[in-house]
């Protein structure tokens, strides 16, 4: 069995392996054309070809030099906070800026524990009120004021 | 060569009522968010990118540069006053800046860095009037193969300041270059790496790209490190003004760190981080007692902070002459300026005069409103750092999605925004630091364009770029830097250098 020394670099180096190698299998289709006339497939061949290969190379520096270990994820902060962004996304249109934000900041809230639900809203609301008077009406930004309801 | 005039046709362009308070709005917006903890000026400046897409070109890039600025002052407040650098250029002022600030100095420390860095930038803006010209003239000589491998070059000076590993670094810059590529490639039609989602069929927009992977990856890091916990930072401001000797103590390295800035600047790959580093040391070398610093010696905030100031002012000379971005910061300028229409190159002086002396003034401008604004306004800033974590991060998320929106109302975006975010976490978690993509990312098609216009005049042959001369000595200089990162005593350097964190 082969010690890992350095997780960060086999995992950095696996990282860029796939990524070479989905801009290689992903581009496969592309017409490669040749040095003369570059198809558009060519650079794109060309650097993930040198991806996948420097991939290749960061990986086996971590089976053979020490290194840092890989801190373990956590979940929550992470699935909050990107549940939050995408939140916005999918509310702005249907009901506005402002309530969009409120939905925003209490989803972005429970990324830690402990969440004081009073002090929440007066943010939630807070942000909500700067946002329309800083951004829509301060700076005449194209964000929709009130949903499609 | 008519400086004056230049310069004259450059204030005036800039100096118009409208322009001045889009510069001021610029400035205090730059230095709201730039002095939140935990946000550098690449997440400050791309999150007020987009208030400035619906001016005309100039007064976009005048209300740029007063974010840019305003970011970066607010860069250094931090630094200053809670001893977290928000960018690696501001990294050395946390040393004696922070010590300072616990001995009750932190507004001398904080009016010397904004002195400092207003007479940098003056300086520096000369120094900009003076050498633009000149390389813009050189530039009219360079042809496809030259900026091939000037590109190269610039992207390989970059390596050197990234931290950590060289491998990734080089690593991260391919895979900046290669989603650089994502959408219809502009001489075939055909697009590429598109997935059937008509939103990238123009390309990833980069403001979502850079908001996720810098912006908001930083907030999910403070979370995990339950920054939310910590007391509120409460910094005392006893005395504002330096003293007579703060002020002698400083003039000659506020002098030395602007013409180290200054030269430094130019250099692709270059810009505020070295100049920083650099001037640090050349003030612990020539100082009479170097125990000092460390300890709160002014001259270890003075020096580095109108070096790096100098530097960034400097590092537009590049971008505005050649069309090359030296850093990441550069790389969000010329991403700004693509959106407003105008290629940044050689051929914006000749062909709008009044936009890039007004570029060049606007930068004056931006650092005169920073003394003005921040020095009055420094005890507001310093409340703001007081607000607890746990109540700003809502909000600056809040500004990441409406920066985002705003750009092109365009609720798709926000998944854009997550996945970088989750790409730009587990390029952290297995320690590939990932600024030097986005300059691979600006660079990506202009590369693949003159890649190709430079093996279409060869008929294929890829010597093209060692029989040109100007593309021969980039390629030379290139070979150096990188014997430079491969030997072992330079390698031994640069650790040390970004271990000062």
């Amino acid at each position: 069995m082969i010690r890992v020394k350095s997780p960060q670099d086999l995992g950095a180096g696996i990282l860029f392996f796939l990524l070479g190698l989905a801009g290689i299998y992903f581009g496969r289709e592309l017409t490669y054309g040749s040095s003369m006339r570059m198809g558009p497939g060519y650079f794109p061949f060309w650097l993930s070809a040198i991806i996948l290969f420097m991939g290749l190379v960061i990986g086996l520096r971590g089976l053979m030099f020490e290194g840092p270990a890989i801190e373990m994820p956590q979940v929550r902060p992470m699935a909050m906070v990107i549940l939050s962004i995408l939140s916005f996304g999918l509310f702005v249109i249907p009901l506005g800026t402002p309530l969009a934000i409120i939905v925003l900041v209490f989803i972005a809230a429970y990324a830690r524990p402990d969440v004081n639900i009073l002090e929440t809203a007066i943010l939630a609301v807070c942000s909500a009120v700067f946002a329309v008077l800083a951004f829509i009406y301060g700076l005449g930004q194209p964000l929709p004021l009130w949903g499609d309801f | 060569m008519d400086i004056i005039g230049n310069l004259t046709t450059g204030f005036v362009a800039a100096l118009s009522w409208d322009n001045v308070l889009f510069c001021l709005i610029g400035c205090f917006l730059g230095t709201l968010i730039g002095v939140l903890p935990g946000i550098g000026p690449i997440p400050a400046i791309a999150m007020l990118l987009p208030i400035t897409f619906g001016l005309d070109p100039l007064s976009s890039l005048i209300m740029l540069a007063g974010i840019y600025y305003g970011a970066a002052y607010g860069g250094s407040t931090t630094s200053i006053l809670v001893n977290m650098p928000g960018e690696a250029s501001a990294i050395v002022t946390c040393i004696d800046g922070h010590q300072m600030a616990k001995q009750g100095r932190a507004g001398p420390a904080l009016a010397i860095a904004a002195l400092g860095s207003f007479f940098a930038g003056t300086i520096a803006t000369i120094f900009v009037a003076g050498f633009g010209p000149i390389l813009s003239a050189f530039a009219q000589q360079f042809n496809s193969p030259d900026y091939f491998s000037l590109m190269v070059l610039g992207l390989v000076t970059a390596v050197i300041l990234a931290h950590g590993s060289v491998l990734k670094a080089v690593t991260i810059i391919l895979v900046g270059l290669l989603l650089g590529l994502v959408g219809t490639d502009v001489n075939s039609g055909t697009t590429r790496y598109t997935f059937g989602i008509s939103d990238i069929w123009d390309g990833i927009d980069f403001l979502p790209v850079v908001i996720g992977m810098f912006g908001v990856t930083e907030i999910i890091k403070n979370l995990e490190a339950k920054q939310y916990l910590r007391d509120p930072i409460k910094a005392k401001l006893s005395t504002m003004w330096p003293t007579k000797k703060d002020f002698r103590d400083s003039a000659m390295p506020i002098l030395r760190g602007t013409a180290l800035g200054s030269i430094l600047g130019i250099l692709p790959g270059g810009g505020a981080v070295l100049s920083s580093f650099a001037a640090y040391t050349v003030e612990k070398k020539v100082a009479k007692d170097p125990s000092r610093f460390g300890k709160g010696a002014i001259e270890g905030v003075a020096g580095p902070e109108s070096a790096n100031n100098a530097a960034s002012q400097t590092s537009f000379i590049p971008l505005l002459t050649l069309g090359l971005p030296s850093n990441a910061v550069m790389a969000l300028m010329m991403g700004a300026m693509m959106i407003q229409g105008i290629q940044p190159g050689s051929a914006v002086m000749t062909s709008r005069p009044d936009l890039f002396w007004g570029m060049v003034a606007s930068m004056w401008i931006g650092n005169a409103m920073l003394v003005v604004l921040n020095l009055p306004l420094l005890p507001m800033w310093v409340r703001l750092l007081s607000v607890p974590y746990r109540l700003l991060y809502p909000a600056i998320l809040m500004f990441c999605v409406i920066g985002v929106y705003a750009n092109n109302n365009n609720a798709t975006q926000m998944v854009i925004v997550a996945v970088f975010t989750l790409f730009g976490y587990i390029l952290m978690r297995v320690g590939a630091e990932p600024a030097p993509m986005i300059l691979g990312f600006i660079l990506g098609p202009l590369m693949e364009e003159n890649l190709r216009r430079s093996l279409v005049l060869s008929r294929g042959d890829p010597m093209i770029f060692f029989n040109r001369p100007i593309s021969a000595t980039l390629l030379f200089l290139t070979f150096c830097v990188v014997l430079l990162i491969v030997l072992p005593s330079f390698r031994k350097t640069r650790e040390v250098a970004f271990q000062e964190e």
